[in-house]
């Protein structure tokens, strides 16, 4: 047990001092909702909308801090660990290497929540925020997308043989999927086109089932992507472990 | 008691088509230091490494401090300490960080602060790792194998890129560990260092024995009276050694 508060508050302190995830994961959100708060607040979502723009992209903005965790923060450290042979090194101790590995998904998820109440925080106080749906009920949509988002993250780092094609693969999945998930510009704004591209999107379906239990939409509406979100895990998990190597 | 600390039996790894370690055979008793020797290539890292299990072995018999490295890793790193050929750590993190993770590992670790002040590197705490120089890496490295209070420790190219007062400590300090029953198996490329730490020696060329004996009968058993020359001679290109052995 001390192994594991030693390690995880080395790789917490590690993370906060590299910055990336903190300028990624929460800074970025947090900025993204002062300026939609800003620009579109509680103007209607969309012409006649019973919600508010600020209610409707609530569950998208929450998805940016996940997004960077898991396509950027997770993937890039396993492979740079990997890469550096630390996680060989932990091979020649009494510890299991696979604890750095837990404890990173645990700082990263830490960093994702923390994203999440800043995002909470500054909408229910600047821009009249309240959340439609059941909180549990999104707490819980939270989680799932979290940890198919993360599955997929390692298993990008599973299938890197190398730092560097972690890093081409990172971008080629965070950039797009936070462009064109709806996760900054919404959704419903794009054209129908790009709507349908951006389905295919594993965010853009975790970003809809999001939004959805936020804004307490029939049940119907959550099919779909829970279904999508449990797959994409199922496949993640089921790929990584096949590619995984601890050097 | 343990008096056979390490026995390797008939270890052989190949990779792919090349064979990088044939046959390999020797045991090493408690209180000892054993020098693994041999160019570049000739299989010093793949040996230790298969030895401590990291590596898979294509055939041969391991029994470290009568553990099999594989099957009982958790019981037995808790006993050895290892230094691998240029380790690299997290980014970022600063020596005092990375010496309390490690002694976060172990039941019964060694005082890290004292082991800074030996190996002269206590006042670095605060400093990143990355920033340190390439001596005081290396020290470093050293200094972190012997966190665990081991019973045997594996030391892979141990003073490189030392200067001669650093070397000289580091020697000093070893053979003070060795003196309390300390075991040590380590790589070098400079012979004086071998000279001065070894008991015994094996030499590698191309992944075969050449010579396995204590530093006396080796250079005894070749045609010169001392190490330098000797080891030349065993590791070198010419064909006719082989036959002594």
């Amino acid at each position: 047990m001390n192994t594991f508060r030693v390690m995880f508050k080395t790789e917490m302190k590690l993370t906060i001092r590299d910055m990336n995830i903190l300028i990624f994961g929460v800074g970025f959100s947090v900025v993204l909702t002062v300026i939609l708060g800003i620009v579109m607040g509680n103007k209607p979502a969309l012409e006649g909308s019973e919600y508010s723009f600020m209610e409707q992209s609530f569950g998208a903005i929450v998805s940016v801090g996940i997004a960077a965790t898991g396509l950027m923060g997770i993937p890039l450290v396993v492979s740079d660990y990997r890469h550096k042979k630390i996680l060989k090194r932990f091979k020649v101790t009494p510890v299991n290497p696979a604890m750095l590995l837990m404890v990173q998904v645990l700082v990263h998820f830490l960093m994702s929540a923390i994203s999440l109440i800043m995002v909470y925080g500054t909408s229910v106080l600047f821009f009249d925020y309240s959340m439609r749906g059941p909180f549990l009920v999104f707490i819980l949509s939270y989680l799932l997308v979290l940890f198919s988002i993360y599955s997929f993250g390692m298993l990008l780092a599973s299938i890197s043989p190398n730092i560097k094609t972690a890093n081409l693969l990172c971008c080629l999945f965070y950039f797009p999927m936070l462009f064109l998930s709806g996760a900054t510009l919404p959704y419903e704004i794009m054209p129908e086109m790009m709507q349908k591209a951006a389905n295919f999107l594993p965010l853009t379906q975790g970003i809809m089932l999001l939004k959805a239990t936020a804004l307490g939409l029939p049940v119907h509406n959550m099919l779909m992507p829970v279904t999508i979100m449990i797959a994409l895990a199922v496949i993640s998990i089921i790929v990584s472990i096949r590619f995984f190597r601890w050097e | 008691m343990i008096s056979k600390v390490l026995t390797v039996e008939g270890l052989t790894k190949s990779y792919e088509r090349v064979l990088a370690v044939d046959n390999l055979n020797f045991e090493v008793s408690k209180g000892e230091i054993f020098g693994l020797l041999g160019h570049n290539g000739a299989g010093k890292s793949t040996s230790i490494e298969c030895i401590l299990g990291v590596k898979k072995a294509d055939s041969g018999q391991i029994t470290v401090l009568e553990l099999d490295p594989v099957a009982n890793r958790k019981q037995l790193f808790e006993k050895v300490g290892v230094q691998f050929q240029q380790m690299n750590y997290q980014e970022k993190i600063m020596v005092g960080e990375l010496c309390d993770l490690t002694h976060s590992f172990y039941k019964t670790p060694a005082d890290w602060q004292e082991l800074l002040k030996t190996f002269g590197l206590s006042g670095k705490e605060k400093q990143m790792v990355s920033e340190l120089s390439g001596g005081e890496r290396q020290r470093l490295s050293v200094l972190l194998a012997l966190i665990p209070n081991p019973e045997l420790v594996f030391l892979d190219e141990l003073t490189t890129g030392l200067d001669t007062k650093a070397r000289c400590d580091v020697w000093k300090y070893l053979s003070m560990l060795k003196e309390k029953g300390l075991t040590i198996i380590l790589t070098s490329h400079y012979i004086d260092e071998v000279k001065n730490l070894c008991d015994r020696i094996c030499i590698l060329k191309r992944g075969c024995t050449v010579a396995l004996d204590t530093v006396a009968e080796v250079i005894r058993k070749s045609p010169f009276d001392n190490l330098e020359d000797a080891y030349l001679w065993y590791s070198g290109e010419e064909e006719t050694q082989n036959e002594h052995f």
